[in-house]
This record gives structure tokens, sequence and C-alpha cells, in this order.
């Protein structure tokens, strides 16, 4: 969303710091140590880990399950922070572009905080920090007193001019969706048009999340014919910009009745054998997991190719990400009481 | 109805015997009540039956997707996600007749609200959340169903139990009392009557002497 000057970026140094933080991440067997603990030994084990600061630095405020969520959040945001202001040139442009999401996710935190009628400091709780709007920046976003305020610094901020139509539709209906699907398509167009592809690193780049928009889409095609929602109105809700699902293949699965009958479609997919399965049983959780599954299989196949690009920072916050999510979902399914084979199919690992 | 506060007249013979009449029809009305209450109750109760299954189910699969929910995407999301929520459920209510009496009729509408229309984005809102908010509005459907039933069976139950009472006072105090009050005015009249016979053969026999 932010314009540098390009440069070509301090890889090196960069990818050297992402490599050092990537040796320190949880391994699969860590994920089957912590699936035999309780909740406290979670929180120790992971204290153990790299999350010792931000669950002291929050423990007077939170315990339990809480803490350890918050905590992670807070780690995870931090270390995309560091990561950002370290890089430089077009390095940067790109990382801050991914990083992108996090600002419309506070937005979006926010936005539905204040409608709901929280105040600043519970919606402060939850906000995650690791985009290129700072904790101060947000605070100044949650000290505004209306909507239009808000929307309209974060415009400024963030170079996002809201088209008077998606105004219009929100004031009338109150809808916050508009503002946020608005948001999303935003922030893909932008990291796609961010990324130079003279090199072929930031090509690979480019192509993974072409690739991310298409499965983006085919969830949003997969929710919405659970609801029943097919054709045109389905079709609002897609992101341009995707690899493999072209406006053809869109229109077809957004027309199709069922599931069942976008078999064909599915098939011509990269990650079309992943979910397979998954659709054929109607299972949508299954294949939503069976999507991300694969989307870090990619990630970590084509991380190793280019040790000196953008890619092994980009595979890093991939790899944190879902260290966070995995952690929590271990901690909250322990919690739950759900059982160990339950809560191990819903790591991404 | 004491049998001393009566007096054996034979008006008041002939308003008992309208009272006993009117007593044992309004009985036989009463049992018929009665009995078709109960009829309802069981057809009502097997309704109650499934109904809380189908709360009990409803609310498994809901915790369990809520739960699935915050352990894959986090306290945080979920949370947010029902902030934004813009669409509040809203009951009907009404009522029917079963009976002569008067049961709640319970209709919920615009629990269900479509994902692109619930308040918060279509795009990154995750399939575990929106599942877990359809689990939430299929429950709080079947939990309205279930209060209608409830009430209803709870109604039922009070008005049989009120019926049980007047069809025994009818059967065991009222209709017996009446009986009792009829046969003690018929024993009464017919002794006057021979009390009068008696009286009418003695001045008969007096008149006949004195001539």
């Amino acid at each position: 969303m932010f314009r540098r000057n390009r440069s070509k970026g301090n890889y090196a140094y960069t990818v050297a710091r992402v490599k050092a933080k990537k040796s320190l991440l949880l391994k699969e067997e860590d994920y089957d140590k912590m699936l035999m603990m309780t909740v406290p030994e979670i929180s120790r084990y992971i204290s153990e880990a790299g999350y010792n600061k931000e669950m002291t630095d929050l423990a007077g405020r939170m315990s339990g399950i809480n803490l350890l969520e918050h905590a992670t959040h807070l780690n995870m945001a931090k270390v995309f922070s560091s990561i950002l202001l370290s890089s430089t040139g077009e390095l940067y442009e790109m990382v801050s572009a991914y990083l992108d999401k996090w600002d419309v996710w506070n937005l979006k935190v926010i936005l539905r905080g204040k409608s709901y009628g929280l105040d600043a400091e519970d919606i402060r709780e939850d906000l995650v920090p690791a985009g290129r709007l700072s904790a101060e920046s947000l605070d100044k976003l949650i000290a505004l007193d209306t909507d239009d305020d808000i929307l309209a610094s974060f415009g400024k901020t963030t170079h996002v001019s809201f088209p008077p139509e998606v105004l219009a539709t929100y004031k009338a209906g109150g809808n916050l969706g508009v503002i946020e699907d608005f948001l999303e398509k935003v922030h893909y167009e932008r990291l796609i048009g961010s990324i130079d592809r003279s090199s072929r690193p930031s090509h690979l780049f480019y192509d993974y999340i072409r690739e991310e928009v298409d499965m983006k889409n085919f969830e949003t095609i997969l929710k919405l014919k659970a609801e029943g929602v097919y054709g045109e109105q389905v079709m609002k809700y897609i992101i341009s910009g995707g690899r493999k699902i072209d406006d053809r293949m869109l229109a077809t699965m957004a027309n199709a009745e069922d599931i069942g009958s976008m078999m064909s479609e599915v098939a011509q997919l990269e990650f079309g054998e992943a979910v397979k399965e998954a659709l054929e049983s109607n299972n949508l959780r299954e294949a939503v997991l069976s999507i991300r599954k694969y989307g870090r299989q990619k990630a970590r196949k084509f991380s190793r190719l280019y040790p000196l690009s953008v890619i092994p920072v980009i595979d890093y916050m991939i790899n944190k990400e879902y260290e966070v999510r995995n952690i929590r979902a271990v901690a909250r399914g322990t919690e739950s009481g759900l059982d160990r084979e339950t809560i191990k199919g819903l790591l991404v690992i | 109805m004491g049998t001393q506060d009566i007096t054996p007249t034979r008006s008041v013979l002939l308003d008992l015997k309208k009272k006993i009449k009117l007593s044992q029809s309004g009985y036989k009305i009463m049992k018929m009540k009665r009995d078709g209450l109960i009829i309802e109750f069981f057809e009502v109760l097997e309704k109650a039956k499934k109904m809380r299954k189908g709360v009990s189910s409803d609310y498994e699969a809901a915790m369990e997707k809520i739960t699935i929910a915050r352990a894959v995407e986090g306290e945080i999301a979920v949370k947010s996600a029902a902030y934004a929520l813009k669409t509040e459920p809203e009951v009907k209510l009404g009522s029917k007749n079963i009976m002569g009496m008067m049961v709640p009729k319970v209709e919920a509408t615009s629990i269900h609200t479509k994902m692109t229309d619930k308040g918060y984005g279509v795009i990154d809102t995750s399939a575990y959340i929106e599942e877990a908010a359809m689990a939430f509005e299929k429950l709080l459907d079947t939990l309205v169903r279930a209060a209608e039933v409830e009430t209803t069976m709870k109604k039922l139950l009070d008005e049989i139990e009120k019926t049980k009472r007047r069809v025994n006072a009818l059967e065991f105090k009222i209709i017996p009392e009446l009986k009792e009050a009829e046969s003690f005015v018929r024993f009464r009249l017919e002794e006057m009557e021979r009390e009068n016979t008696t009286r009418l053969k003695h001045l008969k026999k007096k008149g006949e002497a004195a001539e």
C-alpha cells in the first residue's frame, strides 16, 4: 500500500535474520509433545520456546488460554514488525504489501468493536499490530469518534480511497462486510501490483500470491454455495488476479448448483487433488483445512529455491503465522476437551 | 349442601332434578374434555421428547463447531465476528386454541441470515466461523420451537389437573350431594303425603262419627 524508492533491498541481511528465526520455530515433534500437556504446561513450554517476554508482559492482565493466545499474537506482531523495519528497498515494499493484511485485520477489529460499543481498552486488547500501522497509529484510530473518521484516517494513512458506492452501501445498511470485502480485494490487488516480476524469485512469489488468490476465491465459492448463494451474487466477492481460476472457470463454479457439479473444474486446479475427498464428502471445514495444508506445502516447496530473495522471508512469515495458529489450536482444543486426534487434524504442519 | 338447609317442596325437587341433570351432562363433558386433553398431552409429549433430543443434538453440534472455530481461528476472530453481526433474531408471539385452552404460538423470524447480510466480510471470514454461526442459528430455531411445545405441554398439564379436579368434584361431591338432597326431598314429600293421607282419614272418621 505504501511507496518507497525502489532499490534492490537488503536481502542478505534480512534473509540471514529470518533463517536464524526459522530455526527456532516449533517442529512437528513439539506439537506432538504439546498434545500430551495441559494448558499451563503448554504455556510453560512455549515460554521456553521464545514466547517468554510476551507471556510475562501480559501475565498481569490475563491468564490461562487467553494469555497464551494474546501472547502468541503479540510475539508474532513484534517479529513481523522487526522484519519489516529491517528490510529496505523492493524487499520492504513486498513485505509491507504482504503484511498489509494485518492492517486490514486491525481496522476490522476496530470497526466491529466500535459498532458493538466496546471501550478502547477492549478493542486494543484484540489488535495484532503486525502490519505497517504501529500500535500508536492504531490507538489514534480507536480514539476517533465515528466510522467515517476512522475510514478517512485509515484511507489517508494507507492511501486507500473508498469508492463512494461502497461507502453508500455501508451507510445504507450498516453492513461492515461491504467495507471488509473491499479492503480484502484492495489488499490482494496491491500485493500483486507491488511485486516486481523481473527476477525469477519475485516471479515465484507473484505466482504464489496469485495461487493464494485462487484459494481464497475457491473458499469463498464453497462458503457461499453452502449458503445457497449462486451466480452473479458470488462474483461480487471474487478477488481478481488469480492464477489458474480464470473468469470462465469462476463463472462456471459460481453458477454450479452444488459442489458435485463443479468437480470437473476442481480437477483442473493445482489443489484439486488435495480437496477432492473433502468435497466429495461435502465437508466444508475439511476442504478449507486441506487448502490451507496445500498452501503451506507449496510455500515450503519453493522456500529453498532462491536463498537470497523475498521467498525465504515470506516463507518464514507463513510458518510463523501457522505456528501461532497451531499453538492456539492445541491449547484451545486441550482446554475444550477435544480428543488428541481431532486436535492433530486441525494443525497445519 | 346440607340436607337440613333444604326446604322439601315440589319446586325444590324439580329444581334439584334439573341441577342433577345439568351436573351429569357437565360431568360427561368435563370427562370427555379431560380424556381429550390427555390424548392431546401425549401427542405433545412425543413432540416435546423429539424437540428435547433435537435441542441437545443441535447444542452439541453447535458447541463442537464453536470449539473448533475458536481453536482454529482464535477467540479474537470469533469474538470479532460476533461483534460485527447486524441482525437480531425476532420472536413473534401468538396464541392458538386447544379445547378451549389458549396456548402460545411462538414463531421465530430472521433467525437465519445469509452470510452476505450478516455484517462481516465474506472473503476473509473463515468457513469455521460461518459454520459455527449457522449451527447456533439452527440451535436457536430449535429452541424457539421447543419453547412453544414445552409451554403447550405445561399448560396442558395444568388444564388436565384443573379438569380432573372438576370431574372429581362433580363425580364425588356435587352429584352425590344433589342426589342425596333429591332423595331427602322426595322422602320428605312422600312422608308429608302419607301424613296428609292419615290426617284426612282421621278427619273423615271424625266427620262420620259426628254424623
